[in-house]
């Protein structure tokens, strides 16, 4: 029975769509690729696809109307809801926590990897319900569905860098101007309480399938791990809502463990007994290893392009694959150095891999002050040929920056022409958050130093938050490859690099101090306003004492 | 004391600030500030608490709406006024059911049958039954006067006091989310109902009901379908056949809303649910008991302002992959119509009259007259109970701020209300939309979050404040005010004794 049922799925959903009249055919498919890394960690990635053939997204121009009947059978009506109630064309929510390491990872399988909270959508103008409007009630929504705190998203954090957030999708032709809205919240902490919303959002939860291998006692645990939402629209299909779950997971982490050696049931501590049974397609896809000896269990019945591919509908159940190496896992190192420590030899730099990104990053706050610093960014082309990028900041009013004081140093020494096409736009304190936008072009197997002064803000006594002392976490920087295009316009390339977070001190009152202002004003005013009045209230008399009675 | 001329050193009262009258004048400059600027601090620390139409509150909370029935007989006096009279001591018997209603009885040849809100009664030979509004029974009978108060105040009012005393009915509002779920307690298990012609059923069976109620209320339906939808107990295995058992204390719990995801979260209209669960192949059929722990013949239940639940076994030997059929579609469905009925408060028809065949709206005028009428007493009571609240709430609570949009929202409701009992002879739906105006308007009024602004701030944080600011720079100023005037006061007495001596 188990063989032909998955043969006779697709002719019931095209009997049935046949049958029900309106219908807009709903395909889901899920799929988990698992990924041994370089550095011995072995990435991924779960990926929920739902597709609501031939739906479009609502016009804004529409709100003010009552909506059409939403009926899913398998796209979760929580989110649908969402959407339809804010007229939003595509968007993006990720909850990431760690630093994706570009270096040693490479790009990631999906591109939003920024730690903390990232949301983006892409939303009609409408008439009477502006962008703005909408993206506020989408935000606070997002928070209750996700049980995050994307509500202070708010004005302080939202910034339209509509060149590095293009559409991923198609936006529709309606005739009005589409518009985006970005805001990062690096400080978001992610958790179970975000992931149990996560799957309730799945056709079958974590209960069966692919998704049952989503355990969150594991998941959080391992090094780096990111849940995303995407919902975009496709003129020809429909719309498309896509939920991801990203992790990268550390087999060499027990002291015990040498070998890269994974099993499904090692990584989730979980194996897949059931398949499930809405989803058209299931796949486990095994990246299987190029230069290592290796042997894997059960064997993949279909390989193909380097990857073994189980379809988890068909396969033997319960599924645990596992992956065993035959020897013991060591780091590629760079160059044999003998003078390095010993320690050093151990754990040697990795070298650049060819996957990697075309360059790689690092973003520093320097200086200790609590009153102004500096902004620096050091990127290394690791190509032979010159690399494009957009680099954008969107930073909180928090710190603003003196732009005639950005340069560009090349060994030391300042070069023109690595950076053109500034865009900014100033913070306005207390409300707006900077957009600088600029594009860098990075000679070939060069280090850029670029750097900028900063301020740091003083901040309002309620301003604060309630862990003051902690800092303020600021959002990654964000690069997105440039190609040179023929007319010398830039395109930009698939992908997109976050720079970790960076932490701010800023000058923070000492919080008791209200009340001590109180008492000291109070002390002030008693002494030199009793002083002042007494003096010029009192009446001088002469005294006159009479000898004679003292004596 | 006169000093002696022989003084070296100048008289201190001889210099020009320490005249009396510029000592006095610096103090009363001192209480001149403060005196001015008391009205601006008054200005900058009061709450905006504007004044609302209490009197007229109060007056209208005095009214009562009374809706008018006019019933036209077709037949002789004598009959009509027989009929008057049971009909008399019927309401004299239970005023609570007929509070707010009064029926005017006519004898008419023949009833004009194009007046619109008038019921006519025609006589009739054979079983009762209604067409729009009229009702044709048999008045020829000896005991037809009683029967036909009997029947009237069944159509009339069919809501008896104890009627509704599991408070099924719904609060009322204008706009409802309708929410069809199919929830299958474990599909991979199989035997799974994956898809359901929810477009067709809701056209064949919600709408025309939806249409019906369109006076009252509007409505947003939405559907999904869920494959995990696991119980929270377990149900208990019946012996004898192989069938599984919910008992009466787990219905209440039967919602699993920790693991359902049915909450919505792009809107507060209320939502009404409406189940269909599938159990889990490994537990079926599932049935309903009875207190006594025996089946009932029942799938469905009806949870009181919350929705409705259908259980459906599907038949032995169905596959995920079989289609869910058009007569299961329409017995489920059915079900969700009678439940839908019952939550918003229409009321069946007496068992004893029957539709004419050419009648095909799912609800009778008669039923939705009575509906009609029930929301409208509903909601004119509820409002004016509303802004009596609001008004005994703002007269108790001092610190709560009272703002425009407050008063203008009491306003309107008020101008609703008069509307209401101003249109409330002629046009039964003219006063049921001005009651429905109120009682929203109302309700805004009462849950405006502007009125909560300053409630947690209590008056003892401001003394706190103040005291240590001022008491150190007032205590002087009194002081000095206080020693000039006694001493202004010994100084007039002596000149006043001088003068006198």
């Amino acid at each position: 029975m188990l063989g032909v049922r998955p043969l006779l799925w697709p002719l019931t959903l095209l009997n049935l769509c046949l049958t029900v009249l309106g219908c807009t055919s709903e395909h889901f498919q899920e799929n988990l690729s698992i990924n041994t890394l370089q550095d011995g960690k072995v990435a991924t990635k779960f990926t929920f696809t739902t597709l609501l053939r031939g739906a479009t997204p609502r016009d804004p121009r529409t709100l003010d109307s009552e909506d059409e009947s939403q009926h899913y059978t398998v796209f979760p009506l929580a989110l649908g809801q969402i959407l339809r109630e804010y007229g939003v064309t595509e968007l993006h929510l990720t909850l990431n926590a760690g630093n994706w390491n570009y270096d040693r990872w490479g790009y990631p399988e999906e591109k939003g990897v920024g730690t903390g909270a990232e949301l983006w959508a892409w939303m009609g103008e409408g008439p009477t319900k502006t962008v703005d409007h909408r993206w506020r009630g989408l935000r606070n929504a997002l928070a209750g569905l996700f049980c995050a705190s994307l509500g202070s998203l708010d004005e302080l954090r939202t910034t339209s860098p509509p060149q590095s957030f293009t559409p991923e999708g198609t936006l529709p032709d309606w005739g009005i101007p589409h518009k985006v809205r970005h805001a990062p919240l690096p400080s978001e902490n992610v958790c179970t309480e975000n992931l149990t919303p996560f799957l309730k959002l799945l056709p079958c939860k974590s209960l069966s399938g692919i998704a049952s291998l989503l355990n969150p006692h594991r998941l959080f645990d391992a090094d780096w791990h990111g849940m995303g939402v995407h919902v975009l629209w496709r003129k020809d299909e429909g719309i498309e809502m896509k939920l991801t779950f990203q992790s990268v997971f550390d087999p060499l982490r027990p002291a015990s463990a040498s070998t890269q050696a994974w099993s499904i049931h090692s990584l989730f501590d979980r194996t897949i007994s059931q398949g499930c049974p809405v989803a058209q397609k299931s796949d486990v896809v095994v990246a299987l290893p190029t230069s290592a000896v290796y042997a894997i269990k059960p064997e993949p019945p279909l390989i193909e392009g380097g990857a073994g591919i189980y379809d988890v509908n068909t396969v033997e159940k319960p599924l645990d694959i596992k992956m065993m190496f035959a020897d013991q896992f060591s780091f590629r190192k760079s160059k044999p150095c003998p003078e390095l420590t010993y320690q050093r030899q151990l754990y040697p730099a990795l070298e650049y891999h060819s996957n990697s990104t075309p360059f790689s990053v690092k973003r520093t706050l320097r200086g200790s002050s609590q009153a102004w610093g500096q902004l620096s960014v050091v990127i290394t082309n690791q190509r032979d040929t010159t690399v494009h990028a957009l680099y954008l900041e969107t930073m909180p009013w928090l710190i603003q920056f003196y732009i005639h004081t950005l340069e560009a140093r090349v060994d030391g020494v300042i070069k023109d022409g690595i950076i053109t096409n500034i865009t900014y736009i100033p913070s306005v304190p207390h409300s707006r958050p900077t957009t600088f936008q600029a594009m860098l072009s990075i000679p070939p197997r060069t280090t850029v130093d670029i750097t900028m002064d900063v301020t740091k803000a003083f901040l309002r006594y309620t301003e604060h938050p309630p862990d003051a002392q902690r800092g303020w976490d600021l959002p990654p920087a964000i690069f997105t490859p440039m190609e040179l295009g023929n007319n010398g316009s830039f395109l930009p390339q698939d992908g997109r690099i976050y720079t970790p977070t960076l932490l701010v001190d800023l000058a923070t009152p000492d919080f008791s101090m209200p009340y001590n202002v109180i008492i000291f004003t109070c002390t002030l005013t008693a002494a030199i306003f009793g002083n002042v009045f007494n003096l010029l209230t009192r009446k001088f008399l002469l005294v006159y004492i009479d000898p004679d009675k003292t004596q | 004391m006169d000093p002696p001329p022989t003084s070296t050193l100048r008289d201190p009262g001889t210099l020009f600030f320490q005249k009396d009258g510029i000592r006095r004048s610096i103090i009363s400059s001192y209480w001149a500030a403060i005196i001015l600027s008391l009205p601006l601090w008054w200005y900058f620390t009061s709450i905006e608490r504007l004044t609302l139409p209490s009197s007229r509150v109060q007056q209208l909370a005095q009214q009562h709406l009374t809706l008018p029935i006019s019933v036209c007989i077709e037949a002789n006096t004598s009959l009509v006024n027989q009929v008057q009279s049971i009909l008399t001591a019927r309401i004299a018997q239970e005023p609570q059911r007929w509070r707010g209603l009064a029926v005017r009885l006519e004898a008419k040849a023949i009833c004009d049958k194009s007046e619109s809100e008038t019921y006519s009664i025609i006589s009739n030979n054979g079983p009762p039954y209604i067409r729009d509004r009229r009702l044709y029974f048999p008045l020829d009978e000896p005991n037809s006067p009683l029967q036909l108060v009997n029947t009237l105040s069944s159509l009339l009012v069919p809501y008896s006091s104890s009627s509704d005393p599991e408070h099924r009915v719904v609060q009322y509002s204008p706009h409802y989310r309708l929410a069809f779920s199919l929830l299958n307690e474990d599909a991979a298990a199989g035997g799974a109902v994956m898809n359901w012609n929810i477009l067709g059923s809701i056209e064949s069976h919600i709408k025309p009901i939806l249409s019906r109620l369109s006076p009252l209320h509007n409505f947003t339906i939405e559907s999904q379908v869920q494959f995990h939808a696991p119980l929270a107990f377990s149900p208990y295995p019946l012996e004898g056949d192989h069938s599984y058992g919910i008992k009466p204390s787990d219905l209440t719990v039967f919602v699993n809303s920790a693991e359902w995801t049915l909450s919505s979260s792009s809107s507060n209209d209320p939502v009404l649910h409406f189940i269909l669960f599938i159990p889990s192949i490994r537990r079926r059929p599932l049935r309903i008991l009875l207190s006594d722990d025996t089946p009932s013949a029942s799938y469905a239940f009806l949870l009181p302002q919350w929705g409705g639940i259908v259980i459906h076994n599907p038949p032995p030997g169905y596959l995920n992959n079989d289609e869910f059929s058009p007569t299961e579609h329409h017995s489920v469905f059915s079900s969700f119509s009678t439940q839908l009925l019952a939550l918003l408060g229409a009321p069946p028809l007496p068992h004893e009259i029957t539709r004419s065949t050419t009648d095909r709206a799912s609800l009778s005028d008669w039923q939705l007259d009575a509906l009609i009428r029930r929301r409208a007493l509903e909601n004119a009571q509820g409002s004016q109970d509303t802004l009596q609240s609001i008004v005994k709430l703002v007269d108790q609570i001092e610190n709560m701020p009272v703002g425009e949009d407050v008063r203008d929202d009491i306003e309107d409701a008020l101008i609703a209300l008069a509307n209401m009992y101003e249109s409330s002879s002629t046009s039964l739906r003219q006063a049921f939309a001005y009651s429905a105006q109120s009682f929203g308007l109302a309700s805004r009024a009462f849950f405006n979050p502007g009125m909560l602004a300053l409630l947690y701030f209590p008056a003892e944080h401001k003394y706190a404040v103040y005291t240590p600011l001022f008491a150190s720079a007032l205590t002087p100023i009194f002081v000095a005010a206080l020693r000039e005037f006694l001493a202004w006061k010994r100084a007039r007495r002596a000149k006043n004794e001088r003068k006198a001596s």
